[in-house]
């Protein structure tokens, strides 16, 4: 048998692609059971497995396939209608095959599982409830059924020469007698192996392989094609060092152009070798949500659509336990049963929809269904109730994110909401198995309407175009899909301007606002005291998201900085995973490496867009805010972070800031044991915080040199906190601890990462017009 | 620091700890550790780490090894101690985990060394490392004690997820 290995090898492989077929044909023969062109096609099929494992010595599969054959050839000849429960007995067959092939996969035998009584089962249907005209048998008593007619035997329907003898080898075959599975099977066993399959053996080939084309294609193992397009992917790192360095020499300028445009080739031919059309995994759907409906008495259509949608392959395997679960999920919870439908004033059955399409350089693959759906108050009310979010927070939180918290580990498995008991079950591993290959995955649903879960996976993981932007010292790829356009940016001047310093910054851009990030601040690389005068906004476009991300510049391949997006400011970048560490952060899709050996990480923008909470706009409907200033609940809970004079750090409530000025020490004007700031004329009370706080000296005081007068709104009383200097601003990370009971404070809370005393500004205020009060 | 090797035990060994061959020991802030040899890839002296914005703390950044990226862990943070001084050299010990590779910054590397499995203690109660969740086994040598990691442990708690609340200012 060693000898045979490698045939065995390809007989495993042909094998496991016909049974794929064969799950295929036996669900399209249940909606159009009489259709004979898919009969002989499964009959071909489970021949041709008897056929070679017969040559192979595996007795077992042999004689199952056998027994199938029997009754296949009974169907395709017209003597036994198909129904449900051949079409169930059948998949059993199919599935019976695939445990002893993968037997024989891992172990080198047909292991020791037993399949007598599946024999009996195809041999009762063989001879049980055939058509009358072709069949004496009695159709209203399939089990008891009696004899296998010799008039059965298949004719003369296809010239496939085995059957006959096939037939007339078996003896008749009682089920349900006296004797135990296993000595009924027996006694054939050693029959058809010895008589009736040699004959197959000559036609084996013949049947299975109906006409082949030019044989044009190879088997290439998937290992090799990851090599090579990593080979590739070295190549196109060493060729953007080469163009780095530039030489003068022309000779060498000439090579390194040809050695350019080979590699983009290269590059390209690499890829296409990954690619496979998202068929292969869509063609094992039909069987499971046949098997799936089946099992949950439920009846559902499947639709497939953009079945030839490529992707790479490595992605197609990657993506097939998510997407199962996520048809688990529709059938068994999202689709009702019949009556429910119906009584609903819907179809009886229930329509599966799987979509794959491409879209700005991913594949969207989207799982709907018409069932019940899911309301998002249901899951809002969870959440709050399983603590994942206050319900103040909840209240201002977009129906998309709120969906989110169906991703949550186990969200829906404590005493469930009806609504959407089970929905959750799983989804926590559906999100990190897609996440895991840069792909993200949404839900959206409404009650009655149905359920549509959408997973966005990378077409490829090797190679893409990306913009290289700078901010903070950092370098950082984005993806170039995404991107509009690039605006220059001076936070004053005529063109451009953000407008909001904090709170909701915008960018002014044509007939719209754009809501703008600070790559800076959202990364936390510096603090906005920082930044820069100038700077680039590249604006970006995620699903209905569109914001613009303020760096400090972009980069471009012949080292320059650039404020437009050409052809010297995309790089084509090679996309290496950053592995289970970093990747469940939801910031960064990977890493490359650059020319000069960093590495520089990739956003993933639909990532930040979440975690920023951008809010979503309709696409094509540009419209205004409402109102110039930042809303009332971004603002609430943020803080202006500030050190005194003696080193405390203290936060005040950004709503009671008005503004910050430097002031010189020529403003200040002291008066009694108080101070006032002489601003344009106006006399403004100074609160010396340290006073008001009888704060210690600490080892870090500034300088009274430095003053920074923190004016407070005009409802705060309009007076100036006199700082040393602004730390940062920062939303409260934690609730606000009260209970110091220290005169001017509001309490402490988390906030920019430090624990931080809570200035109570009202009191504050109180305290300094008492204080100077005559 | 190289010992004369037990014999293998017949006797269960007392931790997980004690399952590896081949040990190789380090050094992070003048504590001696050890990590099973068989999954040491590779060591590396100077490198350049670029940082990873918004990771864990003790993640120090990402490092280039031929082409392949390779997350870099501050054993000095991970472990609980101080920052190490800047301009001191320390080396990568790069370490493969499931075929992903990661990089341990340590002090300073010892030697690859077999223990005497049967006097591996477990780590309860020990407090010569404040993060002790990685630590699967303690032994005591002449001259100093040996704890042993479980490079899967010391991942465990460095995974950040779903980023959320970016401030936008």
């Amino acid at each position: 048998m060693a000898n045979n290995d490698e045939f065995i090898g390809e007989f495993l492989i042909e094998a496991a692609e016909n049974l794929d077929q064969l799950d295929r044909d036996l669900v399209t023969l249940e909606a159009d059971p009489r259709n004979p062109d898919r009969l002989a096609s499964i009959f071909r099929t489970v021949h041709t497995i008897k056929g070679t494992c017969g040559f192979f010595g595996f007795t077992k599969l042999s004689t199952i396939s056998h027994h199938g054959e029997h009754l296949l050839g009974r169907l395709r000849d017209g003597q036994l209608v198909f129904n449900d429960s051949l079409a169930s007995l059948l998949l059993e067959l199919v599935d019976a095959i695939r445990a002893i092939l993968a037997s024989i996969e891992t172990t080198g035998a047909e292991g020791d599982a037993d399949f007598a009584d599946l024999c009996q089962r195809l041999d009762a249907a063989t001879a049980g409830p055939a058509i009358p005209e072709t069949s004496s048998d009695h159709p209203s008593d399939p089990a008891r059924s009696q004899e296998p007619t010799p008039d059965t035997v298949p004719a003369t329907a296809l010239p496939t020469v085995t059957v006959p003898v096939t037939v007339e080898a078996e003896p008749p075959i009682t089920p349900e007698a006296a004797a135990p599975p296993l000595p009924t099977a027996a006694p054939h066993e050693p029959r058809s192996s010895s008589a009736a399959t040699p004959p197959s053996n000559t036609t084996a080939p013949a049947a299975g392989r109906p006409g082949p084309v030019l044989d044009s294609t190879i088997r290439v193992d998937v290992g090799l094609l990851d090599t090579i397009v990593d080979l590739v992917g070295e190549l196109v790192l060493a060729r953007n060092q080469l163009r780095t360095a530039a030489p003068e020499n022309p000779v060498l300028q000439g090579a390194i152009n040809r050695v350019h445009s080979v590699t983009g080739e290269l590059q390209e031919a690499a890829m296409k070798t990954r690619m496979a059309p998202i068929e292969q995994l869509f063609s094992k759907f039909p069987r499971i949500v046949r098997d799936l409906a089946n099992t949950c008495r439920k009846q559902v259509e499947l639709h497939l659509d953009g079945s030839d949608t490529e992707l790479d392959r490595t992605l197609i395997e990657k993506i097939r336990d998510p997407l199962t679960h996520l048809i688990r999920n529709a059938i068994d919870h999202g689709i009702e049963s019949a009556d429910t439908r119906q009584a609903a004033g819907k179809p009886a059955s229930g329509r599966l929809s799987l979509r794959a399409f491409h879209e700005s350089g991913q594949v969207t693959i989207e799982v709907e269904d018409d069932g019940g759906g899911i309301a998002v108050e249901a899951i809002r009310d969870k959440a709050i109730v399983r603590g994942l979010v206050s319900a103040e927070e909840a209240a201002t939180m977009s129906a998309e994110r709120i969906f989110q918290f169906i991703f949550q580990p186990g969200f829906s498995t404590a005493q469930a909401i009806t609504d959407i008991s089970g929905r959750g079950v799983g989804m926590d591993v559906v999100r990190t198995n897609i996440e895991s290959i840069g792909g993200t995955v949404d839900i959206n649903s409404r009650p009655g309407v149905g359920t549509v879960v959408r997973v966005r996976v990378p077409l490829t993981l090797a190679i893409i175009p990306a913009l290289i932007v700078t901010s903070g010292g950092e370098r950082l790829a984005i993806p170039q899909p995404y991107v509009q356009e690039l605006v220059a940016l001076r936070t004053t001047g005529e063109t451009h301007t953000v407008a909001g310093l904090e709170g909701a910054p915008v960018l002014r851009l044509r007939d719209r606002l754009v809501p703008v990030v600070f790559m800076d601040r959202w990364l936390g690389l510096r603090t906005w005291t920082e930044r820069p005068a100038s700077g680039t906004v590249v604006i970006v476009r995620v699903d209905n998201h569109e914001f613009g991300l303020v760096v400090d510049a972009v980069t471009t391949t012949d080292g320059n900085r650039t404020t437009s997006v050409e052809t010297t400011s995309l790089w084509i970048i090679v996309v290496k995973p950053i592995g289970g560490l970093l990747a469940p952060m939801g910031l960064y899709s990977g890493g490359t490496v650059m020319g000069d050996g960093g590495v520089v990480l990739i956003l993933d923008l639909r990532g930040l867009a979440m975690a920023a909470d951008i809010p979503a706009r309709a696409r094509d409907t540009p419209q205004l805010p409402p109102a110039g200033r930042p809303s009332a609940e971004t603002e609430a809970d943020r803080y202006l972070i500030c050190e005194t004079h003696r080193g405390r750090r203290i936060a005040v409530p950004l709503e009671q800031v008005d503004r910050l000025e430097t002031l010189r020490p020529g403003q200040i004007t002291p008066a009694g044991d108080r101070q006032f700031a002489n601003r344009s004329g106006q006399l403004t009370r100074l609160i010396d915080l340290d006073q008001l706080l009888e704060s210690p000296r600490q080892q870090t005081a500034a300088t009274a040199a430095a003053l920074v007068g923190v004016i407070l709104t005009a409802d705060a009383g309009g007076d100036a906190l006199s700082v040393s200097r602004i730390i940062d601003v920062d939303r409260a990370e934690s609730e606000l601890e009260t209970g110091i009971g220290t005169p001017g404070l509001l309490g402490t809370l988390l906030v920019g990462g430090a624990a931080t005393e809570v200035i109570d500004v009202p009191a504050a205020a109180r305290w300094a017009a008492h204080a100077t009060a005559p | 620091m190289a010992r004369p090797t037990a014999p293998p035990s017949t006797a269960p060994p007392p931790t997980a700890a004690a399952s590896a061959a081949r040990w190789c020991s380090f050094l992070v802030d003048g504590r001696c550790f050890a990590v099973d040899a068989a999954v040491v890839a590779e060591v590396l002296r100077a490198t350049t780490v670029n940082r990873v914005p918004l990771a864990a703390p003790a993640i120090a950044g990402l490092l280039n090894l031929r082409g392949r990226i390779v997350p870099v862990i501050d054993m000095r943070l991970r472990l609980g101690f101080t920052p190490a001084a800047a301009e001191r050299p320390r080396i990568n010990l790069v370490i493969d985990v499931r075929n992903e590779w990661y990089s341990l910054l340590v002090d300073d590397l010892l030697d690859v060394v077999s223990f005497d499995a049967n006097h591996i203690e477990p780590p309860s109660g020990s407090r010569s490392v404040p993060a002790l969740d990685a630590v699967v086994g303690l032994l005591s040598e002449t001259d100093r004690l040996v704890h042993f990691l479980d490079p899967e442990r010391l991942l465990q708690s460095l995974v950040v997820t779903r980023v959320r609340g970016l401030s936008v200012g």
